[in-house]
């Protein structure tokens, strides 16, 4: 039964990424994405993991691919079917995505996954607390840095074109 | 696996009860307020009308406009009606009425509900109509604006019972409502603020202002589509009142009575305090509703959160 929901939940995802990335209509790709983001959600709360699941549905599906569409609403002409969907770097962009595959193949190969047994309870949202305050401070707030970059860097992209 | 499809069964006959009780409710609410008598045809004093109604909805012809975007029109009514059954896993009705006490039960619950705004969104987009787009462009600007001080609102209640689960956060108001506390008073007019906005009520309903907009989102739906965003309205008007039981009315604790008739009382009463609000205000205008979340709502909740913050570690 519960390899049939981890089957069934890996499906979801693969077919769902495949059309988010395949279909012609932009507003359609976010939608598609969300429901990726969503069995993505699934297969944290099937690993037990349900604070990052609660987490990935609260911060990609309720917010980011919201604000997605929000863009894609308000930007004229995004919406249309004839857009390029392909960029002009598509041959770099190509041999980064190898690239990438071959370092996460290599990941898999190198992982003994026997060895990672499932540790979780209710304390582990304590535990993620302490060393994201602690352990982890430094990154944390750089990742909080990067974000006030980019929406400051929206806003002045934004207010130019006026 | 049985009990489990139990009570997923049992959450969705409660939400369709729940919705029809409450249909039938705000139209004898909105009736006295306004000196009327309501529906008084079908049964002791129209008791019978919702049932009335449902039937009608079911056997209603389900028109599809020209020119909808099919994915999104026909997925919408889902997108909107699922995420209000998984937000029941989570409530609490009594010490043991619980389908699931997750320990992340409050981020569990508004995630759910935060959901809803896709559905909304794909229904404005989907009919091919300009009210509808209107509606749902409105509808996802107001709930992303105003989840902002919903969960810096909730965040103080967390802080304060040490917990994120539903059922720890109950226990921890065992000597006192969190209501009763002065900066959780702050907290939960917060929340009620951000909340009435959330499910689109007045003075907050300018996603479906009739006025102006037809019926907003739901313009073009018609029939047991129609039916669903009906459904999905009236029961997030309910679990919006049972996290506020949950987190600042002391949930299902109370003398005499049993838990879960508490918690009910509780939350109809929350219901009913809305229901009060629909038909004695007047609605806000657009920019009036935005900068009120984002000049005042949203100072107010960090600034709560920053001195109660302040007390608690000293």
């Amino acid at each position: 039964m519960g390899d049939f929901v981890f089957y069934f939940i890996a499906l979801c995802t693969c077919v769902f990424s495949v059309l988010a990335v395949t279909q012609r209509d932009i507003f359609h790709c976010a939608l598609w994405l969300a429901l990726t983001l969503m069995s993505i959600s699934g297969v944290y709360f099937y690993l037990d993991a349900a604070f990052l699941g609660v987490v990935q549905i609260l911060v990609y599906v309720g917010g980011i691919i919201t604000l997605f569409i929000f863009a894609i609403k308000l930007t004229a002409h995004m919406n249309d079917t004839s857009i390029r969907q392909t960029s002009k770097q598509w041959v770099i962009s190509v041999f980064v995505t190898l690239l990438l595959l071959l370092v996460l193949f290599k990941v898999f190969a190198r992982t003994s996954w026997a060895e990672i047994i499932l540790k979780t309870d209710s304390t582990s949202i304590n535990q993620i607390g302490l060393s994201l305050m602690t352990h982890y401070a430094l990154p944390f707030e750089f990742m909080s840095v990067i974000l006030l970059a980019a929406m400051v860097g929206a806003i002045v992209i934004g207010k130019e074109k006026k | 696996m049985i009990p489990m499809l139990l009570s997923g069964l049992a959450a969705i006959g409660f939400i369709a009860f729940s919705a029809m009780f409450l249909i039938w409710l705000e139209r004898k609410i909105s009736a006295w307020i306004q000196n009327r008598m309501g529906p008084m045809m079908t049964g002791f004093h129209g008791t019978l009308q919702p049932i009335a109604d449902t039937i009608k909805l079911l056997l209603k012809e389900d028109i599809v406009p020209k020119g909808v975007d099919f994915l999104s029109w026909w997925l919408a009514p889902f997108f909107v009606t699922v995420p209000v059954v998984m937000a029941f896993l989570v409530i609490p009705f009594s010490p043991k009425w619980i389908a699931l006490d997750l320990n992340v039960g409050v981020v569990y619950i508004c995630s759910v509900t935060s959901l809803c705004v896709l559905g909304i969104f794909m229904a404005g987009w989907g009919s091919n109509n300009k009210y509808s787009l209107l509606g749902g462009m409105r509808s996802a600007a107001q709930i992303i604006s105003y989840e902002v001080p919903l969960l810096l609102s909730v965040l103080l209640v967390v802080m304060e019972a040490g917990t994120l689960s539903m059922q720890g956060i109950i226990h921890a108001q065992s000597h006192g409502w969190f209501i009763l506390k002065p900066h959780l008073t702050l907290a939960f007019l917060i929340y009620f603020i951000s909340a009435t906005a959330e499910v689109n009520r007045v003075p907050f309903d300018i996603p479906e202002a009739e006025s102006e907009l037809v019926a907003g989102y739901h313009t073009e739906y018609s029939g047991m589509k129609f039916a669903m965003f009906f459904v999905a309205e009236y029961t997030n008007m309910f679990i919006i009142s049972a996290i506020a039981t949950t987190l600042f009315l002391g949930g299902w604790q109370g003398p005499w009575l049993p838990g879960v008739v508490w918690f009910l009382l509780k939350s109809y009463g929350v219901i009913v305090l809305l229901m009060w609000m629909r038909w004695t205000l007047p609605r806000v205008r657009m920019d009036q509703m935005m900068s009120f979340a984002w000049k005042v709502l949203t100072p107010i909740a960090l600034l709560n959160i920053l001195i109660s913050g302040w007390f608690m570690v000293k």
